[in-house]
């Protein structure tokens, strides 16, 4: 019997039949071949070459384990809030939506547009091809150039001058079928005096074989007109399976406000990048990020405060966990550009080490080429709980395990009391408690 | 003062205690009962402030030598979290600040142990288990605190600010004399040593240990200065040197310190003269 067999991984064959199903403006393909053309001639990332790549050998990577083209498997999604927390809704399900939210009629009356980038290609298709991938592009990173070949589908968020959209827009993405590939792309842009609360969670990811490997290959673009508000969290809770790469970019004009929630959770592997581009005046960035690793994962982001204009300030606070044998990375870059004058910028990056063959890498780096501005400081912590803490609260009864998880729970907790959804809030909170639990072994037993 | 029957609640016998195999303590012996108030008085670097982490199981320090028995019980080889759910408290001169951890969580989980308690006859459950959850009863749980707070007149806002994150130092005195009338310890201790608390954190101590003072909790101040004893008046005075305690007395030992400065039991002429502010 010859049924005919889907094309495995990403191949020519792969992205002909893709174009082929799409049906996309003439434009969109000619997009997708420049990307496809970028990740043939990109050179796969070197751990001996590419400094930003050097703890993250992608050796055990098997690319061929997935593809972008198979139907979509059927799944229970549980909602990300009630209705009544969000703004609008989408829920993904291999690359279909399956749930869907609208945006309130007075809303949507004003000119806000929250649907799927498929659906955007079509009826918003002058705003998608001005935006697309022009914030982060294909041929500047070797997986960015994969996802503008493969992009599945994604969010299109678009809110006009001065609406300002209360409640966040939630969005769920669920990886469901063996072996398909999650190729997710966020869009958002924002008119002047805008302002919008955005929330995603990645999930799922199932490998076409019992050990074999999902892939996820993500892009987010941010585009921040003059004086808008964006709070922004995505929330990475993919299968022990998935290997995940990331490039998110948010360019800020003037006077605009930046809020990032970036939270790790799942995934056996993931490399993110991250740039706030502070291009206009007064620009302000908080980029607050947690990822926690325990079994064999490895999570390995690096970050980059970029100022251009005048008056632009950062802060960043990223904070890590390693259990197990888990390994973490993080690389922090600022950058100062002549001209940047009145800037200011912070970086913190804290790790807690919960066991002795964990590891976590804290690379923090400056390049600053003004000399006129109010600040620029960066720290990095990685050990174990601090023994002190410890003492103190043993000496109120709690045993070392129990003292431990306090320690640490509240070492996070402040970053997720900052994200605007009060459900996700408690389902973060219950995850957390429960993996610091199981990876808190009792060791006083005296 | 209770007129003492049977045997001391702590006994401390000839303890002798390292830190970095320097020697701190060498020989100390002490007794406190239920219902007495001590204080432990002393020069700088006399060993005051180590006696308070060892009694209580600081893992920074070694037992070389001798007891702690603690209601019969020795309890040298117990961690601190053992030793605190049988009733031994340590009020810490500098509480540790626990960022993302609330007053009212920590306080709750604190008193849930505290009433599990730690019986040391019994076989400690296998290592390697995670930690066990706690019933407590909530509304049992809220009338206690509300009432420790109405007596220590400590306001409500601080139970939802994180552990002494951001607490002026009399506002952490207040924090750790709270903890102390929820646990109901049967023995306190209270390092007070050589810290610059201001006139009003010295009250706000003297005031809660007042409030909390009874038959049921013997207590042990440790002070660099007397003018802490002006506000609670100790039934003993204990005066450290050395790593040994030298002189034992009542009230009016304390006074004739503030006198004659240490100088007069430790016979060292550059010894500093007693603060009296």
């Amino acid at each position: 019997m010859t049924a005919p067999t889907k094309p495995r991984g990403f191949t020519e064959e792969a992205i002909n039949e893709l174009i082929a199903q799409r049906n996309e403006p003439a434009w969109m393909t000619e997009r997708r071949r420049t990307a496809w053309t970028a990740w043939n001639d990109l050179p796969m990332p070197d751990p001996r070459k590419d400094e930003e790549w050097r703890r993250t050998p992608l050796r055990l990577l098997e690319l061929d384990e997935a593809t972008p083209l198979s139907d979509a498997a059927k799944a229970n999604v549980v909602p990300l809030a009630p209705a009544g927390e969000l703004a609008a809704a989408l829920t993904f399900v291999d690359g279909q939506v399956t749930a869907r939210q609208d945006i309130a009629d007075d809303l949507r009356q004003q000119g806000v547009i929250v649907t799927d980038l498929r659906s955007a290609l079509a009826e918003h298709a002058d705003l998608v091809q001005r935006y697309f991938m022009t914030v982060v592009k294909p041929t500047e990173a070797k997986f960015a150039a994969l996802h503008g070949a493969f992009w599945d589908n994604g969010v299109f968020v678009y809110v006009p001058k001065g609406v300002a959209v209360a409640l966040p827009v939630g969005v769920v993405v669920e990886s469901a079928a063996p072996g398909r590939a999650s190729l997710h792309h966020t869009l958002i842009v924002m008119e002047r005096d805008s302002s919008l609360k955005y929330v995603e969670e990645l999930r799922g990811g199932v490998a076409a074989t019992a050990d074999g490997q999902a892939f996820s290959s993500r892009v987010i673009e941010l585009v921040q007109g003059d004086g808008t508000t964006l709070d922004f969290a995505t929330i990475q809770r993919f299968s022990p399976a998935m290997f995940d790469f990331y490039d998110a970019r948010v360019v800020q004009a003037r006077d605009t406000n930046f809020t990032l929630h970036n939270i790790e959770l799942g995934a056996a592997m993931s490399k993110g990048h991250i740039e706030a581009l502070l291009e206009g005046a007064g620009a302000h960035a908080r980029l607050a990020g947690i990822y926690f690793a325990d079994h064999d994962q490895h999570l390995d982001r690096y970050t980059l405060q970029d100022h251009k204009g005048i008056n632009t300030t950062s802060d960043l606070l990223f904070k890590g966990v390693v259990a197990d044998t888990a390994r973490s990375v993080y690389s922090g870059y600022i950058r100062i550009h002549p001209g940047a004058k009145g800037s200011r910028a912070y970086q913190q990056n804290r790790n807690i080490q919960l066991s002795r063959k964990a590891r976590a890498d804290s690379n923090p780096s400056l390049e600053i080429a003004e000399n006129d501005i109010l600040g620029c400081t960066h720290g990095a912590t990685v050990g174990k709980v601090d023994e002190e803490q410890l003492f103190y609260l043993m000496c109120r009864g709690l045993s070392r395990g129990e003292a431990t998880q306090m320690i640490v729970e509240g070492f996070l907790d402040q970053l997720v009391e900052a994200i605007p959804l009060p459900t996700l809030r408690v389902s973060l909170r219950d995850e957390l408690i429960a993996r610091v639990e199981a990876t808190t072994v009792e060791t006083d037993a005296a | 003062m209770a007129t003492p029957t049977g045997a001391a609640d702590l006994i401390i016998r000839d303890l002798h205690a390292t830190v970095a195999d320097k020697e701190i303590l060498r020989g100390v012996n002490l007794e406190i009962r239920k219902g007495e108030t001590h204080a432990l008085m002393g020069p700088n670097g006399s060993g005051k402030s180590t006696l308070a982490n060892v009694i209580m199981g600081h893992p920074a320090y070694t037992v070389t030598g001798g007891e702690i028995i603690f209601k019969g019980h020795n309890v040298a080889d117990l961690t601190a979290d053992k030793r605190a759910r049988m009733g031994l408290f340590l009020a810490f001169q500098y509480p540790l600040s626990v960022p993302g951890v609330t007053l009212s969580n920590f306080l709750r989980s604190a008193y849930a142990a505290r009433k599990e308690g730690f019986d040391p006859d019994k076989p400690v459950e296998a290592s390697g288990t995670t930690p066990k959850k706690r019933n407590l009863n909530p509304t049992e749980f809220r009338k206690l605190l509300q009432s420790k707070m109405e007596i220590l007149k400590v306001d409500n806002t601080f139970l939802s600010r994180y552990l002494n994150e951001g607490f002026s130092g009399g506002e952490k005195k207040r924090a750790e004399i709270l903890q102390m009338a929820i646990l109901a310890p049967e023995i306190a201790v209270l390092d007070e040593t050589d810290s610059g608390l201001d006139i009003d954190a010295l009250r706000i101590v003297a005031e809660g240990v007042n409030a909390l003072r009874g038959p049921q909790m013997g207590s042990l101040i440790i002070t660099h200065y007397q003018r802490l004893l002006n506000y609670i008046t100790p039934d003993i005075v204990h005066v450290m040197y050395k790593g040994q305690i030298i002189r034992t007395g009542g009230r009016e030992l304390a006074l004739e310190l503030e006198e004659k400065g240490y100088a007069w039991l430790t016979g060292e002429e550059a010894e500093e003269a007693v603060a009296t502010a």
